[in-house]
């Protein structure tokens, strides 16, 4: 598999010291009729620059929640009963004070989500759901001024996915493996700081998803990427730099 | 500067062609659009043939005193025509009247004296008049049924077309021309209306007093006289005696308004105002008396034997019930030009004291004429817009239909984009451009079908009937008549149409807002949905 590289040149040292995230106090509560149901009670993590971490739970214990909270796709519950506020820190960012449309650009620029079931659009080609975030992230002139370097990438990108023949294929035309590859890459089309894999081998067969596994250590050691995945897998999960162990919402251990 | 993401119109696109339900999205809109410009260019091409037959009738303008009338009419038309915006001008008279046809059938009508000759002017009074040569067969007479084609017709066609134009005819036995009548085409009942929208004279079998049967054909008819009846009034509108006379069919004219054709009447101006007293005249007034004797006054000028002795003989000149003129720019801004005619008039009755003030006179266009013609018509058109227009609503509500369903269909696609940074108003644009985009598609698809179906109505409707015809030989052995505008039915022979470019504009408008609206609220929900709870949708 060739280097993995996004349109801008990978930097070797961090930007600033100090951690790229870090999450304080976060409570999620959802409501479900007339019943309150609490789904995170303070979890408090730490995510270093070209960290990889996993966040390890069972089903139900609140893992996807914390990625979309941290991801901008959610708001944590508002400060109440003497409870302080929770934090999300993200470079030298307060995530939770967002307005929507600083929430829209976090979600473009600065993290890209990994999903269990690609969430591919059917109606594009590969290539077009690879740019669809780099589409979204500049306006027309600014995708038209760039479109040949953004193509590029994507083609790079692709190609070192092993995905380089499929680039006009739909994906259902590709197979389990090359639909989460080609996730992959529509998520780092933007060259983000941090990315997001809500259980990204979780629709795969072993192999496949080892495969897959093998494409984000790729990623990690090539570009540096910081990367904060969720599975159910302890085995999976070994695979990264530092485990979180969720349990009923709260950080039950850390294990490097 | 704000440019619209290139996402929103790659989707649009996708979308638009890798499914079925926004094509028939499509197709609803092409047919609504259609069927609206169609409607209303029939509609429209309806009311435009139907006033521009009123408008051939009585000219641009009529300035009108009726019943008693106006004299020094000459001098008016004169003015008139010494004006650069008019045309022509013309005399006539309208009064109502009796008629008695064949078999003694009385009828009630409404008799216009004419000046031939200026009148065909005005109007276009030559080519309404039916009995003519004719060299090629109307555009519906396919099989060449017209009886006027006839070539050994042809001398008698010409002859009665010149007593058509001069309202006159020759009396066999004096050799004398003599007054005529030209009847509408529909008064004397003596013509069948084809299928082809023409006319032919009926043929009658009459059983003689020995039992013999002699064919009798009734062309207007030949060597026949009628008895016209009319009731004149005195100079203050009081009537007199009715006057009646026989007179000769010269022609006949069809002027495309079936109550015209049926109930009017025209006649040589001089013969009616001879029998209206409305002629030129001398009048006796006594020394004692400052007033016409009203009812013995009036003698013909050689007429001497009625003169008084010793009598004061004052002139009363000839008098009209109308002036009919005509403006010289076709396009020229009618109302306008009516107040052109009012202000010539204005001037006229300031040297005439005996005509009525430019304050009463009355000086209307040929709509306001026509207004209850063309206001029926036009509140039918209004109304049959409006029907359809609401029936094209069910576009706006399939379309809604449609993005409901899509986007419950692409609620993960919509999760996604959210996840990947899009904005609600951007999701909700992918939508509503799309719901235009639909909108543009339909609306010219829509505006191309109903043009080409507009322009080629009548081919179309010939076809169709020819169709029915030809099934119905061969399924029951007689032909099946599909005839949707059946020119024996309907005055004008051809479908009317008129495709206006701003009534097309409003239409294939009211198609793109139409789907835009079918948007809006399936755009805004996509707009509000939760990304998290759009990326879980089951």
């Amino acid at each position: 598999m060739s280097t993995v590289t996004a349109q801008t040149p990978v930097p070797t040292e961090p930007a600033s010291s100090g951690p790229l995230l870090r999450v304080a106090g976060l409570h999620k509560t959802y409501r479900l009729g007339r019943v309150d149901v609490p789904v995170l009670h303070g979890v408090d993590i730490e995510l270093g620059r070209g960290e990889w971490v996993a966040i390890l739970g069972a089903s139900g214990s609140g893992k996807s929640t914390l990625l979309h909270l941290i991801g901008g796709l959610d708001r944590p519950d508002k400060p109440s009963g003497g409870r302080p506020g929770a934090t999300i820190r993200f470079e030298s960012q307060d995530v939770v004070a967002f307005s929507h449309a600083e929430l829209n650009r976090y979600r473009c620029r600065d993290v890209g989500f990994v999903f269990q079931f690609y969430h591919l659009l059917p109606e594009l080609t590969v290539t077009d759901n690879v740019l669809l975030g780099a589409m979204i992230r500049l306006g027309r002139f600014g995708y038209m001024s760039e479109r040949a370097a953004l193509h590029e990438t994507a083609a790079r990108l692709l190609d070192a996915f092993g995905l380089k023949n499929r680039l006009r294929h739909k994906p259902a035309q590709l197979s389990g493996g090359e639909r989460q590859r080609v996730a992959i890459a529509r998520a780092l089309i933007n060259d983000p700081s941090l990315l997001l894999a809500d259980e990204p081998t979780g629709n795969l067969d072993r192999k496949t998803g080892a495969a897959i596994l093998d494409v984000l250590a790729e990623i990690r050691r090539e570009r540096g990427q910081t990367m904060l995945m969720v599975t159910h897998d302890p085995e999976i999960a070994a695979r990264a730099d530092r485990i979180v162990e969720l349990v009923d919402g709260r950080v039950a251990a850390q294990k490097d | 500067m704000y440019s619209p993401p290139v996402y929103q119109a790659l989707l649009t696109r996708r979308y638009l062609t890798s499914k079925v339900m926004p094509l028939l999205a499509s197709l609803a809109v092409v047919l609504c659009t259609a069927m609206v410009l169609i409607t209303w260019s029939v509609m429209g091409g309806f009311l435009l043939n139907l006033t521009q037959a009123g408008r051939s009738l009585i000219g641009d303008v009529r300035i009108a005193w009726p019943n008693v009338g106006f004299p020094h009419y000459e001098d008016l038309i004169q003015r008139l025509e010494e004006h650069p915006e008019v045309e022509a001008a013309s005399p006539i008279i309208e009064t109502f009247g009796m008629i008695t046809l064949l078999e003694n059938r009385t009828e009630g009508i409404l008799i216009r004296g004419i000046d031939g000759e200026s009148f065909a002017r005005v109007t276009n009074y030559a080519d309404t008049l039916w009995w003519k040569p004719l060299d090629e067969p109307m555009q519906k007479d396919k099989a060449g049924d017209d009886v006027r084609l006839e070539p050994g017709d042809r001398d008698l066609l010409r002859r009665v077309y010149d007593d058509g134009l001069s309202l006159t005819e020759i009396d066999p036995d004096t050799g004398v021309r003599e007054s005529a009548l030209v009847l509408g085409i529909e008064v004397g009942g003596w013509n069948v209306r084809t299928d082809w929208g023409g006319y032919y004279p009926r043929v009658q079998f009459i059983t003689g007093s020995d039992g013999s049967s002699e064919m009798q054909n009734l062309f207007m008819p030949a060597g026949g006289e009628l008895t016209v009846l009319v009731v004149p009034l005195d100079s203050r509108g009081r009537p007199m005696e009715a006057v009646t006379s026989r007179l000769p069919v010269a022609n006949e004219f069809e002027s495309g308004l079936y109550d015209v054709d049926r109930q009017t009447v025209l006649m040589d101006l001089k013969a009616l105002q001879r029998m209206l007293r409305m002629h030129p005249a001398k009048r006796v007034v006594r020394s004692d008396r400052d007033e016409a004797d009203p009812l013995g006054g009036f003698f013909e000028e050689d007429d001497t034997a009625n003169a008084a002795p010793e009598p004061e003989i004052v002139e009363d000149p000839g008098r009209v019930t109308a002036v009919l003129v005509k403006q010289a720019d076709p396009d020229g801004d009618v109302e306008a030009f009516r107040e052109r005619c009012r202000a010539i008039y204005a001037e006229f009755a300031a040297d005439h004291p005996d005509v009525p003030g430019a304050g009463s006179i009355g000086v209307e266009t040929w709509e306001d004429a026509n207004r209850m013609m063309i206001g029926a018509v036009k509140k039918e058109t209004g109304l049959v817009l409006i029907i359809f227009t609401f029936i094209s609503f069910t576009a706006v509500f399939l379309v809604f239909a449609i993005f409901w369903a899509m986007i419950s269909e692409k609620t993960k696609d919509i999760g996604v984009l959210r996840a990947l940074g899009a904005s609600r108003m951007g999701v909700a644009w992918v939508w509503l451009r799309y719901g235009l985009a639909i909108g543009v598609v339909g609306s010219l698809f829509g505006g191309l079908l109903a043009w080409a179906i507009v322009t080629n109505i009548n081919e179309i409707h010939e076809g169709i009937a020819l169709s029915g015809d030809w099934l119905g030989r061969n399924l029951t052995g007689t032909p099946w008549n599909w005839y949707i505008w059946d020119p024996k039915v309907y005055v004008f022979k051809e479908i009317p149409h008129s495709i206006e470019p701003w009534k097309a504009a409003f239409v294939l408008i009211g198609g793109l807002v139409s789907c835009l609206l079918g948007a809006l609220l399936p755009a805004a929900r996509a707009a509000r949905m939760h990304p998290v709870q759009a990326l879980r949708f089951e």
